[in-house]
């Protein structure tokens, strides 16, 4: 590991760019590929410049580890009172000397964001800012380890209650000094946090006006259409039509030939059994995360917004996503046409005054009918009953099951915790709505195959992994297993990671004395 | 097409003698906000700009800009020629504005990032 520290100095617009270009020539020496490097580049020096332009001076501090750069820069200045605003294009409240030589014209956090594959920003008006990005700089090496996750958080809501910590299936989220943060290298971008925070500190983000009609397609999920009590799915595509955008499209066509396509892949009973439908991007992490050995089982085929947006092509197109992995599946698909991602909680917050002016219309048309082959598919949703699937198949345990169909939510992508109605009612609804244009959706074979990852490993070097995981039983030991969560670890296994990784200490715990060093 | 053919073409001032130019041009960017710069201006390319201030080195290095060339007869100052040459990358002047060297520019095939 590699670890590099800048002084910036405000004001200094002639010294600019000296961390960045000091940093560039550490990556070219490592042999980091270019397009990262030069991604890397931009998103530094952008950083940097924003200190010059906006605070009293600042660091800089660079670690290059496992194939990844993370970058923070931290500034002592005026702070960001309004963080998603300014992450906004063309927002900016930079000085006419910074406008003069062509800055502040509101593209460094974007320009940041766009490079990076990963951004995080945290600001406290009055004290300063901290923006700290990562990017891969070996295209594999986005498949290893930590990889960009969509979750974001609103720490100054956070009322350190804690559930959070208990709700994440893979122990990823921590809350100290009552602000939560997730580790990257083990989060699945799923919503079980989401889903636990009552008053939203942890959540799916949307860039102030990010629902613009503006002549694309929008693009969404069934639980959106069903959502809106006894109004059916035709009703509310006519609404969403209404807003601006020259289509409305549903994603349930890709959904329906992802599943004939994991069914026959079971049916020709080629490679292992059962097959896994990849249908929800988080359970995918999931597997490769902590059920390394069941990655074969997954169809090596595309999520159903993947290849909806293959199948856009160039038209411009807005995502209405019910969760982190969505969002994170769709970006990293790197499009070519302008492509936008909101959250399914805006878009059906924007059309309820729409739908409230109007009387419920009964549908017409057939139910919708079943996928052929339907009954031999197991779906099972909600993240225990995953996990418990998932361990059966892993145990063997799972006969009989040709082809298993997991989603992280409860009730599938109806269960989202950013829509408002019960998963079971809207799926009800769904199933029972007319039978508008069904076909045309297509599976789409994925570019990039499954691959485990080695999010919880100690270390890279299995020789100093093997110490730590001495060390880690050793702290283990001295904590009193009591897994209450108030070191803002989910358990005191966790605590005791975070002590051998130094992200934590001991002092935390406040069961042990610190004289003994043992739980009392 | 090559660097110095265009220079030629466009009866551009080279600023850099030391940097050789012969790097071949498909694309090009015309801008003069930086960020806009970095976020856009296409690998290899050139970029005609008014800014002559050291930034727009750094910004050209990062965005790896074989040239650029500064339109309205702007000159900049020594330590930003000194530098561009330390990067590698080809400074030229002209006394035409903007509008009139991307029109030449792309008269000799010189294209943007969607053509």
């Amino acid at each position: 590991m590699e670890r590099l520290d800048y002084d910036i100095r405000s004001g200094d617009f002639n010294g600019a760019g000296a961390a960045s270009r000091d940093l560039k020539q550490h990556l070219k020496r490592i042999g980091a590929e270019s397009d990262a490097v030069r991604r890397a580049m931009i998103a530094a020096y952008e950083a940097e410049m924003n200190v010059v332009i906006h605070a009293d001076g600042g660091r800089l501090e660079a670690t290059v580890s496992d194939g990844q750069l993370d970058v923070d820069v931290v500034d002592r200045g005026p702070g960001i009172p309004d963080i998603p605003r300014a992450m906004h294009e063309g927002f900016s409240t930079a000085s006419s000397e910074a406008r003069a030589l062509g800055f502040g014209a509101g593209m460094g956090l974007p320009n940041i964001e766009r490079n990076a594959d990963r951004i995080r920003v945290t600001s406290t008006v009055g004290e300063g800012t901290r923006v700290s990005f990562s990017v891969m700089l070996r295209p594999e090496a986005a498949d290893h380890g930590a990889r960009p996750s969509s979750l974001g958080t609103v720490p100054e809501l956070c009322r350190d209650c804690r559930h959070c910590l208990v709700a994440c299936p893979t122990a990823a989220v921590r809350v100290r000094d009552a602000r939560p943060s997730v580790m990257d290298h083990v989060c699945i971008d799923c919503t079980c946090c989401i889903a636990a925070c009552a008053p939203g500190a942890l959540t799916l983000l949307d860039a102030p006006g990010a629902l613009i009609g503006d002549g694309g397609v929008l693009a969404v999920p069934p639980a959106l259409l069903a959502g809106f009590g006894e109004h059916p799915a035709g009703t509310v595509l006519d609404e969403l039509r209404g807003i601006g955008f020259s289509a409305v499209v549903s994603v349930h066509p890709y959904e329906d030939a992802l599943r004939r396509d994991v069914l026959d892949r079971a049916a020709t009973g080629d490679g292992p059994a059962p097959v896994i439908s990849p249908v929800c991007p988080a359970v995918v992490n999931l597997i490769e995360l902590k059920f390394p050995a069941l990655v074969k089982h997954l169809a090596p085929l595309a999520s159903p917004w993947e290849a909806l947006q293959r199948d856009l092509g160039e038209r411009d197109a807005t995502f209405a996503v019910s969760c982190p992995s969505q969002r994170t599946a769709l970006l990293s698909q790197q499009p070519t046409a302008q492509r936008r991602t909101v959250t399914v909680r805006l878009v059906r917050e924007a059309l309820l005054p729409h739908l409230a002016a109007r009387r419920p219309a009964p549908g017409d048309g057939a139910p919708r009918p079943q996928a052929a082959g339907a009954d031999d598919l197991l779906v099972v949703s909600g993240v225990s009953h995953v996990l418990a699937v998932l361990e059966e198949i892993e145990d063997g345990r799972l006969g009989g099951v040709t082809a298993v169909e997991p989603y992280i939510c409860d009730g599938g992508c109806f269960g989202s915790p950013l829509l408002a109605e019960d998963a079971f009612v809207a799926a009800w609804r769904w199933a029972a709505s007319a039978g508008d244009a069904r076909d045309g959706g297509q599976s789409l074979e994925r570019s990039r195959p499954f691959r485990a990852r080695p999010g919880i490993r100690l270390d890279a070097d299995m020789a100093v992994a093997i110490r730590k995981l001495a060390r880690l039983d050793a702290e283990t030991a001295a904590l009193p297993g009591k897994d209450c969560g108030v070191c803002g670890a989910p358990t005191c296994a966790a605590l005791a990671e975070d002590i051998v990784m130094e992200r934590a200490t001991q002092a935390l715990c406040p069961y042990v004395k610190p004289e003994e060093g043992t739980a009392s | 097409m090559k660097l110095e053919e265009i220079a030629r073409e466009l009866g551009l001032s080279e600023l850099t003698p030391a940097v050789d130019g012969d790097a071949e041009i498909a694309r090009g960017y015309a801008s003069d906000l930086l960020s806009d710069v970095l976020a856009h201006a296409p690998e290899g390319g050139v970029l005609v700009t008014l800014q002559v201030h050291l930034n727009v080195i750094a910004v050209a290095s990062h965005a790896e800009l074989a040239a650029v060339i500064f339109a309205g007869n702007r000159r900049p100052d020594e330590d930003v020629l000194a530098k561009a040459v330390a990067e590698g990358i080809s400074l030229y002047v002209s006394p035409a504005d903007t509008f009139d060297i991307v029109g030449r520019l792309y008269a000799l095939g010189v294209k943007g990032n969607h053509a």
